[in-house]
Order: structure tokens, then sequence, then C-alpha cells
């Protein structure tokens, strides 16, 4: 498997889209390039581990090749024996999917809130193709393709836009 | 000195009601120049819809130039980047400003430092004032919601029916007046509307139907599809609040709900801060019809700097300065020359120019200010939301910001003692309440609680807000756990936002900033903003109220969130810019923060009375005969709906008169 079908395989499982939402077979915009490129900087430059983003990629392609269902993955991946940085590199990954922007993630244990979080876009093009805009079955705010009047009526399943 | 004595007339900006001035001239065959400060209209909206997409924070001002944000590196002092406006040819406010106010190399206007030792509840505490403008061909309608409603005969006697504010000059009278002009202006901006449900609003305010509407008259277009969250509200059909029935109307807007001239609206969610397709109404339409009369001549980055008067107190020149780059040294000065002048540069910019013009002789405190008037009386509607999450869902995010609203509580015998509000029903589910999608998002990715949907959170009714109370409080989700979490609330977010009436308050006021420049060297504005009396305060425990009892009444959970207490005193960065307090009668201490509106009004008011307004009736300076003023500027009092509709009638009806006027 290379690196690129790792990278949508592991997507899929963290964000729960489908892996030919994430990388549709024609894909013009191509966001998982910018997606992949981005996490590996970012997770390098803030943990000071080079090799944190590989660790991840090969956890999963082993599990995969184990034959493991998403949900077991998922599990193994997060609630298993990973350390908080390898948890928090996937969650980061996670809010950049639905976002298209990187987080900074303030965390304070014990607080009411538990902490903030602020983010920056990466592009014009991560904005649009953010997942949050699909999971609330609606279209990016300034980009839709829908036609006059589709709000008087219920959009199409969730089904339809995560492909699960 | 150019010689543009050409002209018949001047304007000064290229907005709604500038651009509807010089269309009327125009047609009418007369010569018109229009000074406007920003940038020119661009041939398509590409380029601003990208500045858009890239933006972090998408507020109004987000798509437009000169940037709003990322303007310089971030830091600690200054994590969005904002620009400095010093350097700056045409800086304006902006809604990331607010939270800057006292940052003199980030805030556009200047503040007074926040009074000493006052508690919560004060009367006398400084606020940030909460909306914005654009400085750019076709102003700040690039960047409006699309909101058509007309005021009531009731918002123009507010002094002779409850004692409080001002009357409109003429009252009654005025209000007829400017019935023709309100069926003028839906055509011009080419309004959506149903006209039955508008009736049944019109009979319960005694506003006589037949008197409203022609028996033939309708709205342009018919009214714009209702949201499935609107549904949900219009099922109320048997509540009552304060003597007034509660139901919910069809907002009348400035979108297409039929292909015509322009695009037929396809529900980009994204009227603020800007149509991707035009399908709602912005001023450049007008512009471009002013512009096709062959009679108006438009010139951008020209910045009206002074008004010069004659010795028989006339306007008889209006300076300019003009750049070439946003942040680049004044490449030229000149004077425009014309019979009459017309100022339209919005309730900011309008009263900064006039008191400017300080260097005539008998106008040292500025041009058509002999009342002392000019400035004052700033307004909003100072808004209070209120948010919470259906039973099931009701799919917001979808079709334009905003199409219903409840308008049947924008009057009563209640405004003796409090503001009057109509309440705005939000298609945009919680991204302006609390910043979502990406507060719930990252919420449930790194177990955080600032949505209140993930922790041990309760309503100010006791009720508990987790949103899903198998999942243990801080739940970090990943797959499709996050998937159904996230689309359960995204699905069900309500909400809504009054747009509560402020009182024209003399000491609410924009000055000339004595200390800070602009890049060209002019004043930047000096503002003070207050809240100065409880009449608006009553109305935000109003409106808490309202709110709990309409989500109950739908069957919604309420979340909105305690802003908590002021901060008055400490660090800048601590400072808060627009919380207040209230004690109600019970003795119970409420906090608030206001929002803006958008709504910028008041400060060169019409009047009966010369010694205490900046025009009469005509919109014509008291001061100086050849001198007129359009725009929310010329409001006595901000009245209960949105004013664009207003503001262009008024122009239609001021063109008439500088018409007159020329042809006498």
């Amino acid at each position: 498997m290379d690196i690129m079908s790792t990278f949508v395989g592991l997507s899929s499982v963290l964000t729960g889209f489908a892996q030919d939402i994430l990388a549709p077979r024609l894909d013009t915009t191509n966001i998982k390039n910018l997606y992949l490129q981005s996490w590996t900087e970012n997770i390098a430059q803030e943990t000071g581990d080079a090799n944190l983003v590989n660790t991840i990629l090969q956890q999963y392609a082993e599990l995969q090749a184990a034959g493991k269902s998403d949900e077991e993955i998922g599990e193994q991946l997060m609630n298993g024996n990973n350390s908080s940085a390898f948890v928090l590199a996937c969650q980061k990954l996670i809010f950049l999917w639905y976002m298209g922007a990187w987080p900074d993630v303030n965390a304070q244990p014990g607080t009411e809130t538990g902490g903030v979080t602020t983010s920056s876009l990466l592009s014009a093009e991560s904005y649009t193709s953010g997942l949050v805009w699909q999971v609330m079955q609606a279209h990016p705010m300034g980009d839709s393709n829908y036609r006059y009047g589709y709000w008087a009526e219920q959009p199409p399943a969730l089904s339809d836009y995560t492909g699960n | 000195m150019t010689n543009t004595s050409k002209y018949d007339v001047v304007i000064v900006g290229s907005g709604i009601s500038g651009a509807i001035v010089a269309y009327q001239l125009g047609l009418a065959g007369k010569k018109v120049l229009i000074l406007e400060s920003g940038p020119t209209v661009p041939a398509d909206r590409s380029g601003y819809m990208e500045t858009f997409y890239k933006a972090n924070a998408k507020t109004p001002e987000s798509p437009y130039p000169p940037a709003t944000q990322g303007a310089v590196p971030s830091s600690a002092n200054n994590p969005l980047g904002l620009p400095n406006p010093a350097g700056e040819n045409i800086p304006r406010y902006t809604v990331l400003q607010v939270g800057a106010w006292q940052k003199k190399d980030q805030c556009y206007f200047d503040y007074p430092s926040q009074v000493e030792g006052i508690d919560g509840t004060s009367l006398n505490a400084n606020f940030a004032f909460a909306s914005s403008y654009e400085r750019l061909g076709g102003g700040t309608t690039w960047h409006w919601l699309g909101t058509c409603l007309r005021l009531f005969p009731e918002d123009f006697k507010m002094k002779t029916l409850y004692g409080q504010g001002e009357d409109w000059p003429g009252g009654d009278a005025f209000y007829q007046s400017l019935v023709p002009f309100y069926e003028t202006a839906a055509k011009e901006i080419g309004v959506s509307g149903d006209k039955a449900a508008m009736e049944k609003l019109y009979r319960q305010f005694y506003v006589n139907p037949e008197g409203i509407y022609g028996s033939d008259y309708n709205f342009p277009m018919p009214g714009i599809d209702q949201t499935l969250q609107d549904e949900l509200y219009a099922g109320i059909t048997d509540m009552t609040y304060e003597g007034n029935p509660v139901y919910v109307t069809p907002t009348p807007q400035g979108r297409n709900s039929r292909p015509d001239e322009r695009r037929q609206c396809a529900g980009n969610t994204n009227c603020i801060p800007i149509c991707p397709i035009q399908a709602k109404y912005d001023a450049t339409v007008t512009l471009a019809r002013a512009e096709q009369t062959d009679n108006v001549e438009i010139r951008y980055q020209h910045v009206a700097c002074n008004i010069r008067l004659d010795d028989k107190q006339q306007v008889c020149g209006i300076d300019y300065l003009t750049y070439d780059q946003p942040n680049g040294i004044a490449t030229g000065s000149g004077t425009a020359v014309a019979e009459r002048y017309v100022l339209a540069a919005h309730a900011i910019e309008t009263p900064k120019l006039l008191l400017m013009s300080n260097k005539n002789p008998g106008f040292e405190n500025g041009v058509a200010n002999s009342s002392d008037q000019v400035g004052r009386n700033l307004m909003d509607h100072v808004m209070y939301l209120g948010w919470g999450l259906a039973k099931d869902p009701i799919f917001p995010y979808r079709g334009p910001l905003s199409t219903s609203g409840i308008e049947s509580l924008r009057d009563g015998a209640f405004r003796k003692d409090r503001s009057a509000y109509r309440i705005e029903i939000g298609n945009e589910g919680w991204q302006w309440a609390a910043d979502d999608p990406g507060t719930t998002l990252a919420d449930f990715v790194f177990g955080q609680n600032n949505s209140q949907l993930n922790g041990n959170s309760k309503n100010q009714q006791g009720e508990e807000l987790r949103f899903n109370p198998q999942l243990p409080a801080f739940s970090k989700l990943f797959g499709k756990q996050l998937v159904n979490t996230l689309n359960g609330v995204y699905t069900r977010q309500l909400r809504l936002g009054y747009l509560i009436e402020q009182l024209p308050d003399p000491e609410n006021r924009v000055q000339l900033s004595t200390t800070l420049k602009d890049n060209l060297g002019l004043p930047r504005p000096h503002v003070t903003y207050r809240l100065a009396s409880d009449y608006e305060r009553k109305a935000f425990v109003s409106a808490k109220e309202l709110t709990t009892e309409l989500f109950a009444k739908v069957g919604a959970t309420e979340y909105t969130k305690d802003p908590g207490a002021p901060v008055f005193s400490g660090k800048p960065e601590e400072l808060t810019a627009t919380n207040f307090q209230y004690k109600d009668d019970k003795g119970v201490t409420h906090n608030f923060r206001f929002y803006g509106a958008g709504h910028i009004v008041g400060t060169y008011r019409m009047g009966d009375n010369k010694a205490t307004s900046v025009l009469n009736s005509r919109q014509q300076s008291w001061d100086h005969d050849n001198l007129y003023m359009v725009g929310s500027g010329v409001f006595p009092t901000i009245a209960t709906g949105n004013p664009t509709l207003t503001i262009a009638a008024l122009a239609f009806q001021a063109a008439g008169h500088i018409l007159e006027d020329l042809n006498s």
C-alpha cells in the first residue's frame, strides 16, 4: 500500500467518512495531498518527533492488513496503548479534515471548558472541502451547488454525505 | 485646482443612498460627480470570494479591501494580525476591532478609556461600538443581510406617544409622504415579499393596508421560501407577550426569488459577508444604472477631506485627496465644484467630514453644525442573541441567513418603559452565537466544552446540557460516533436575534480624534458609546425571558450562554467591550453582552427645529441651502426595523427635493 492510500484509509477510520468521499476517483481539488503534507510537517514541528506520523500510518497499515474492522482499528489507535502525542496527532488530523484548518489546542484540564482551540485555515479550497459542511447535511457557507428553495425541504440522507 | 464646475451635483459616497440620488438625478439629465474614497467595483467578485474563503474569521468585512486580518504577523498583543489604521489611506472600523477597542494601533476608532471605579450596572460605562461599514464602490450593502422591512407610523411618533426619544419631523404626515417612496425603493432593490403576511402585520398596528398598498400593488417578486426552522416557529399560534400576539412573519428581502436581471437565490447562506452570485441586491446594481444614464461620473480613490463655504454660507467646493496604493502616499488633490452637494458617506464618515471642515469663518465647529448635533445621537440596534437545540432536526446552515422574524412585538404600551424590538430568526445555526461549526467540532474532537454540549454545563433553567447523557463529560470522539454526534447537534441548532431599539443620546457621538490619524493625515473618529439609560437594558431582560418562553414553546433546549460579568478595569486585553449588567426589579442581576446589528444611525439627524437637528425634513442642511445629506445618519430614531429600505426610500425622496431645487 502506498503512503497516500494508507493516509486515506487512516483518515476514513478517524473521520467516519468513506474513503471515496475523502479521495474521490476524480479528485480535482486533491485536498488529501495538502492535508498529508500539512499534517506531517506540523506534527513533526510540534512534537519534535519527525517519525510520529510514520508510526501512526504504520500502525494503521498493520491493523488493516490483519483484517480488523474500522471500529476495531479506531479503538486500537485512539483508546489502545498509544502515547498521548500519538492520540493528539490523530485528533488534529480529524480536525483538519473537518475544518480545513490546523488547530492550536490549549488544553486546560479541570476547568469548565477543558480549554480552548483556535485554528488557521490552510487555503480557500480547504475551507470549502471541510467535512463539517457535509456532516451537517448542508454546504460550505458561500459555496452552494443547490438550487432555489432547497432549504424548504429535508436534505438527502446523512449517508449520502458521508458515504457510509 | 481641478475645474470641475461642469457638474450640477457632487455626491460623496457610492453606497445605496448616494447611488440612488445619482441615478435619479442622472435620469433627469443632471450632471453628477460621485467621489468614492474606496476602490472601484471589481469586474467580478471572484477576488472578494477568494479573500473570504481564506479568512479565518468570516466577519462582515472579511472579503473586502483593505485586509481586515492577517495583515501583520500574529503576536500575543495582536493575535488576529489586525492592520495598523495609521498606515492605511482608507481604514474602516471592523467587527474584529471591537475586542481590540482600547488598542490604538489596531482599532480605527479612538475610544475614551473606561471610566474608573464603576460597577457592572453603571450607566456611565463606555462600550465599543459593535457595528461596522465598508469604504468601497457600492458601500456597505456588499455585506448587508437584505432585510427590507418598512418602519411603522408609531416609530415616527415615539416622543408624542411614549415620551421617549424623538418624533420624526412631521410624524404621521412624514410617514405617509414616505409610503410611495417605500414602493419605489422596493422596486429598485427588487424585494421578494409576501403581501398577505405583511398586511396581517400592518392590521395589528393599525397601519391601514389601503394606505400602505394600492389595491394593485404587490412586491416585485413573490416571497422567499421559508426554511424548516421558520416552519417550527410558525407553529406558534396561541401565544401572547405583553399584550401582543406572537407570530412569525416571512421577511420581505432584497434577494431574487425568481430569475430576473440577477440570478435567483441559491441559498449560499452567506448573505453576510458576501453573496457569491449577486442574487442579493447590492448598491453596485444602482450604481451601474446611474452610470448608464451617461450623466453620472464616479471617481474612485478620491477621499473627500474638506468642505468649503463661500461668504454666503453656501458650499462652494469639496476638497479631496487621491492615492494609488492603499498604504501609499497621497498622489494628488483637487476640489470638486457643483451647484448642489450631497453627503452620502454613511453615519461615521459623513460627520467626520463635516467636523474636519472647520476652517470656514463662522463654522469653526464644522460645516452644517450650528446646532452642535453633527456626530451626536449615534445609535445601533443593540442585539441580544439567544440560541438552542430543537427537539428534531431543522437543518440550519441552509438557505438565506434569515427568512423570517417575529415583527408582532415592535410596538405597544411597554414602549414608555423599555425598548421595542423585532426578532430575527437566524438560519446560520450557532455560527454567530457560538462561532460554530468550529467550536462544537473542537469540543468533541479534543474533549472540550465551549459549546456546553460536552461537559457538565446547565442552562439558566437548570437543565443539563450534555448532548448525549450516555457519554462521559469531555468525550473525545472519532469515526461514526463523531459523525452522529456532530450531525445531531448541527442539524438542530436554533438562533434568535433581538434588534433592540436604542434611544438617541447626545453623548453617544463621533468626534475627531485629537491624537490619531490615518495614512493621509486625516483625523480618525473619536467615538463615545454608552447605554446610558435603563430603557434599553430592560429590553434585554425581556428578550432573555421571551427567548426561554419561545424555546419552551417549540420544545427546544436553551443553550444561551451567560457572558459573564463585565471587566471594566485591568489590562487592556482583559477589558470587555460590550458586556454589562442589569439589576431587575426582583433584585436579580443579569449579565449581558450586546452585539451590533450593523445599523449605524443618527449622526446628522433631521428635525423640525434648526437648534436641535442638522437637516430639515427635506434632508437639506439648515445652515447651507445647497447641501443635502442622505443615509441612515438622517434618522432621528433607529426605530424597530432594519434601516436599509428606509434609507433607500429617503434617498429617493431627497433626490426629488434636490431636483426641485435645481429646477427652481
